[in-house]
Order: structure tokens, then sequence, then C-alpha cells
């Protein structure tokens, strides 16, 4: 009974401070999650948080960040993260109308509803999938495989990007095989190259004076911050009221559906139901309103459920969120660990009960919920003019800058540190000039240290 | 502080010169941050594990200190302008939702909650006059389309889209 009690005074503690730190993270744009969510999840992991803790932690992180990444997108037109990106188009339209807060209090309120329906879902379909669990263990080389060609096509780049997938695989197993011989072994380095990657190459092309004169403006970016209108009482409006009967059951909808499909990009899953949506709605102010709303609804929704349905059903990163952003719920060496020879996993997956599971998946919202909500209804727009006249966007580089470098030696010294350079140099510019996305490579990470282990072992070589 | 050219970098304007002393303090505190962390708890922590990850920590944190002292020595490179939507703005906006692939629609389709939404922001009226010239256009360019037998080019597909703006995704 003490340590239940212990367990969920460590969940509520790091859930509100999960809750707090991102909210304030998704104000500012070029946050993307892997980048933040990943390393500091990492550190939870590693300072020793009970597992209710950690876990309560990501999860009340990402449900924050995904409410106030929409304050930025509706009031400024910057993204604020990656999955804010395919909310741009309608958010625009809403912000030259004159009516950018319609456009974040949907938002908000399409992403508090899909929250509390996904968690539910998520461990639904996972207990579901568990039975098949063992299978997928044994089989996870090969189904890492499949799942890596089936991103990859889905991807921008198509074929470009399977094809892309032998090279860049290939460039994983050379790297570890050259840290292996001076005993550095590495995994959040690569993590942190893949999701660092667009940065990285960007830096390079400044360098570069033949890439340099695409990069090059003649004047500062203009950005015009619309007046905000309140019209509610109190501090906690009902997201009920703010959405129509027909947006609500979109929200529903959409949520229950990309609460089950956890196996592609999250990017795309909001793209794709959010056009399903926009087909079925015949005005256009209405049409922008429900897509607006139900595509927010579905950044948390199937970012939930990625993260939730690997990690009970399998304790696999077999997601591209398991494989990027919650990748240090599943593999933290020395803490958690997936062995790639043996299919055995020992981390949130074995510590945690699916009721476990349920009930901190829960707690998690609902902090996020507390303290995202209300901040992002009544704050937003001196929050974003703070984030857009305060801090530089040189700052925020000097930061993720810094980032690399300390989560670089950290992990391996000058070694960790040039891998981060290296994947990040490759895969960022195989991002920009193939399609080739962040996901698709997490997915190439996972086919070089369990399917290429396993494809030697066969062959015999 | 000198200033060198502007360029985009990761998604947003950033000043060259600027760019580089931001990334030359970035490195420095936070690296420093780190080791110096990790030189002085190796000898205060007795599990080297628990003693590298307070390390990190301190690592991190060295990072949001780099990034606040290049807020404070680095301007932002945007303008932000206070001001509601132009209304000349509207009217290119009006165009482009015409253009929507998914139709313009009809306000008596629209709920009533809706309705009243459009209303409460002064919208309704907006919508309901741009309806009102689609239908009038409709009936002229269809009755002209009969008399010459051809169908007549829409205005729309020779306007600008406004608010079309490049995502990386």
């Amino acid at each position: 009974m003490e340590l239940l009690l212990s367990d969920i005074l460590w969940a509520a503690g790091m859930g509100l401070l999960g809750a707090v730190l991102f909210a304030a993270i998704g104000l500012v744009s070029g946050t993307d999650e892997t980048t933040t969510i990943a390393p500091l999840t990492l550190l939870v992991v590693l300072l020793g948080v009970p597992p209710a803790g950690v876990f309560t932690f990501f999860l009340a992180s990402a449900v924050a960040k995904h409410m106030t990444h929409a304050v930025p997108t509706a009031l400024l037109g910057i993204p604020g993260d990656t999955m804010a990106i395919p909310l741009m188009q309608q958010a625009g339209v809403l912000r030259n109308l004159g009516v950018p807060h319609i456009a974040l209090r949907k938002m908000v309120s399409g992403a508090i509803i899909a929250a509390f329906v996904s968690v539910p879902l998520a461990v639904l379909f996972a207990v579901l999938l568990a039975p098949f669990g063992p299978a997928i263990t044994k089989a996870a080389p090969w189904i890492f495989v499949a799942a890596a060609v089936i991103i990859a096509y889905f991807s921008a780049g198509r074929w470009a990007s399977v094809v892309a997938l032998f090279p860049f695989v290939l460039v994983i197993v050379a790297l570890q095989g050259l840290t292996a011989k001076f005993g550095v072994k590495l995994s959040i380095s690569y993590f942190l190259g893949i999701a660092i990657g667009p940065l990285v190459a960007d830096l390079f092309s400044v360098l570069s004076p033949v890439d340099r004169k695409r990069i090059a403006r003649d004047k500062v970016r203009s950005f015009a911050l619309a007046p905000d209108v309140k019209s509610w009482g109190g501090y906690f409006p009902n997201p009920f009221k703010v959405l129509d009967a027909s947006q609500l059951r979109w929200t529903l909808g959409t949520a229950a559906i990309s609460s089950a499909t956890f196996v592609f990009s999250p990017v795309a899953m909001t793209v794709l139901l959010g056009e399903v949506v926009g087909s079925r709605v015949r005005h256009v102010y209405h049409r922008m309103t429900t897509v607006l709303t139900a595509r927010n609804g579905v950044t948390e929704s199937t970012y939930i459920a990625e993260a939730l349905i690997p990690l009970i059903a399998f304790g696999l990163p077999l997601s591209p969120v398991a494989a990027g952003p919650a990748a240090p719920l599943f593999n933290a060496p020395p803490r958690f660990t997936v062995d790639a020879a043996t299919g055995q996993v020992n981390n949130l997956h074995n510590l945690m009960t699916s009721w476990e599971f349920l009930g901190y998946g829960l707690l998690a919202v609902v902090l996020a919920a507390l303290v995202s909500y209300p901040f992002a209804m009544n704050y937003a727009r001196s929050a974003a003019a703070l984030v857009a006249r305060r801090l530089s966007h040189e700052a925020i580089i000097a930061t993720f800058s810094g980032l690399i470098l300390v989560i670089g030696v950290w992990e391996g010294g000058l070694m960790g540190l040039l891998v981060i350079l290296a994947i990040g140099l490759v895969g960022g510019l195989l991002y920009r000039t193939l399609g080739f996305n962040t996901g698709v490579q997490f997915m190439g990470y996972y086919t070089a240290v369990l399917t290429v282990p396993a494809l030697t072992k066969l062959l015999g070589v | 502080m000198k200033t060198g050219q502007l360029i985009e970098v990761w998604g947003d304007t950033v000043d060259s010169v600027h760019l580089g002393w931001a990334m030359a303090i970035g490195c420095a505190i936070s690296l420093g941050a780190f080791l110096l962390a990790n030189h002085i708890l190796a000898g205060l922590v007795a599990a080297p594990e628990m003693a590298r990850a307070y390390s990190m920590l301190v690592g991190l944190a060295g990072c949001l200190v780099s990034g606040a002292v290049c807020a404070r020595l680095f301007p932002p490179k945007r303008e932000v302008i206070d001001r509601a939507a132009d209304p000349a703005w509207r009217e290119t906006l009006m165009a482009e939702l015409r253009s929507e692939p998914g139709g313009f629609g009809r306000l008596a389709d629209l709920p009533a909650p809706t309705v009243a939404e459009l209303k409460e922001m002064g919208l309704y009226d907006l919508f309901a006059a741009e309806e009102a010239a689609q239908d009038a256009g409709r009936d002229a360019g269809g009755r002209k389309a009969a008399l010459h037998g051809v169908p007549s080019p829409s205005p729309d597909a020779l306007r600008s889209e406004p608010a079309a703006r490049g995502a990386r995704a």
C-alpha cells in the first residue's frame, strides 16, 4: 500500500513537471518532439525515477506540448513543432479571416478530448494484441524491416525512401562497427542525430558557398500577431461548448481510428485523417474549423497510441513514435534494454501492468490538461508575443548545439559527437532532398540493430 | 555587435555572424558545465552511473543557460506587428476559399452553433455576400457559356493563393 502511494506521488510529481516544462517548450517553434522529449525522458530514466514516474513524465510532456504547440501555429503562423505542420494551412486561413483565437480554441479543445479518448482505447488495443506478443517478439527482426519498408513507402520520398533504406542502414552498421573497435556502444546518439538532422544539414549549408545562396534572405520575416478575443467567463472553458456536435463526433471518430493505427507515421496519420474529415464537410469555414479540431486531436491520439500499444503489448519500439521520441521508455542502457540477439526485453513493458498503464496514462492526461489547456486558452496571445519578440532563433540554435554536444560526449565522448554529426548530415540531407523523413530513419536504425544481426546469423556469415 | 548576412536556418531567419557567436557560446557553456560537473561529481557520488546522469542534468541546464545568454545578446530577426486582419486581405482570401478542392459550400448546410459562431465574429455577412455573388456569377456564366457554346474560364484560376506556404513535411 505504501509502495503504491509512493508510486502515485512520484507519478503525480513527474507528470506535473513534464506538463509544466513542455507546456512552455510547446510555445517555441522548432522544438521538435524527439529532440526535446527524448533526452529529458532519458535523463528521468537514468536518474532512477520509478517506472510510474517515468511513464507519466513522458506522456504528460507529449500531451501538454501538443496543446500549446497550437499557440504559435494559430497566432503567428509558425508551426510549433513537427506535428503542427499539417495544421498550418487551415490555421493560416482563419488567421487571415481575423479569427485566429477560434482556430486556437478548436485545436486545443480537440486535443484535450482526443487525449482522454485515446488512453483507454490504446490500452484496450494493446491488451487485444498482447497474446500475439511472444510470436511478434520472436519475429521482431523481420517485422521491423517490413515496418521500415512500409513506413518508407508512405513517406514523401516513396520508392526513393525505400531504396535509400539500404545505404542508410549500411552507414549505421558501419558506424557501429567503427565505434565497437574503440569499445563504445551508442544508441541515443543515433536518435539525436536523426532528429536534429535538418539543423545539422542547414548548418553545413551555411558554411558552403554553393548552398548559401539558396538560404540567403534580404529581409527579416514579418509576422502579424492577431488580437485575442476572450468570450467565456472563468478560467477553465468547457471544451464541449467550444465544439459543435459534428466537430465532437469527428474528433472522437478520428481519435478512435488513430488509436488503433500505431505503425504509421504520426504526421501522415494527421494529414490523412484531416483529408477524410475535410472531404465530408461542405461549407468551407466549417471545413476549416472541423479539420483543425480533428487534426490536432489526432496529433494527441496518434502519439499516445504509438507510444502505448508497442510498450504494453510487445515491449519493442514498433512504431515511429516508439522508435523516436518514446525510445528511452524502451531502450535506455543500462536501466532499460532490448536485446537484439534474443529479442529479450527489460523495460516499462515488464515493470508495469496494463491497469497501471491505464491509470497513470489517464493521470498524465489529467495533469497535462490542468496545466496546458487553461494556459493555452487564457494566455496564448501574451505568451506568443513574448516568445516571438524576445526569443531569437540564434538562442534556440545555441541551445540545441549545446544539447548535441552534451548528449554526444555524455554517451560516447568524441565518438558519440562524430556519430551525431555524421548521421545528422546524412539523414538531414536525405530528408531535405528525397523526403526520407525522420520516422523512416528511426526504423532504419532498428533495422540496423535488430534485422542485420539476425540476417547475418541466418546466412551463417 | 557586428552583423553579417541574413540567412534562413532550420525554419527561421538568423544573422550569420550572430549565429556563429551563438553556437560558440552554446557549445562552450553547455560542454563546460557538463565536463566540470563530471569532474567534480566523479569524486563526490559513489555510483559512477549516477554521477554521469547528474552531470548530464547539469549539462542540459547549461544548454538552457546558454540559450538565455544568447537570447539576451542577440535580438530576434523577426518583425511582429500587432494588427487585426486587413480587410483588403479578405478579398484575396475569399478567392482562395472559392478554389478550395472541397468547394465553398452553402450557409444553409451549417449547423446552428456554427451560424451563431460566424455571426458572433461578424463573418456571417461576408460569407453570405460571397455566396450571393457566386450564385449571380454562376447564372451569368452559365448563360454566356450556353450562348457561345464554350465554357468560360474561371477568374479564380488567375489569382494567387496568399496562404500557400512551403512546409517541410
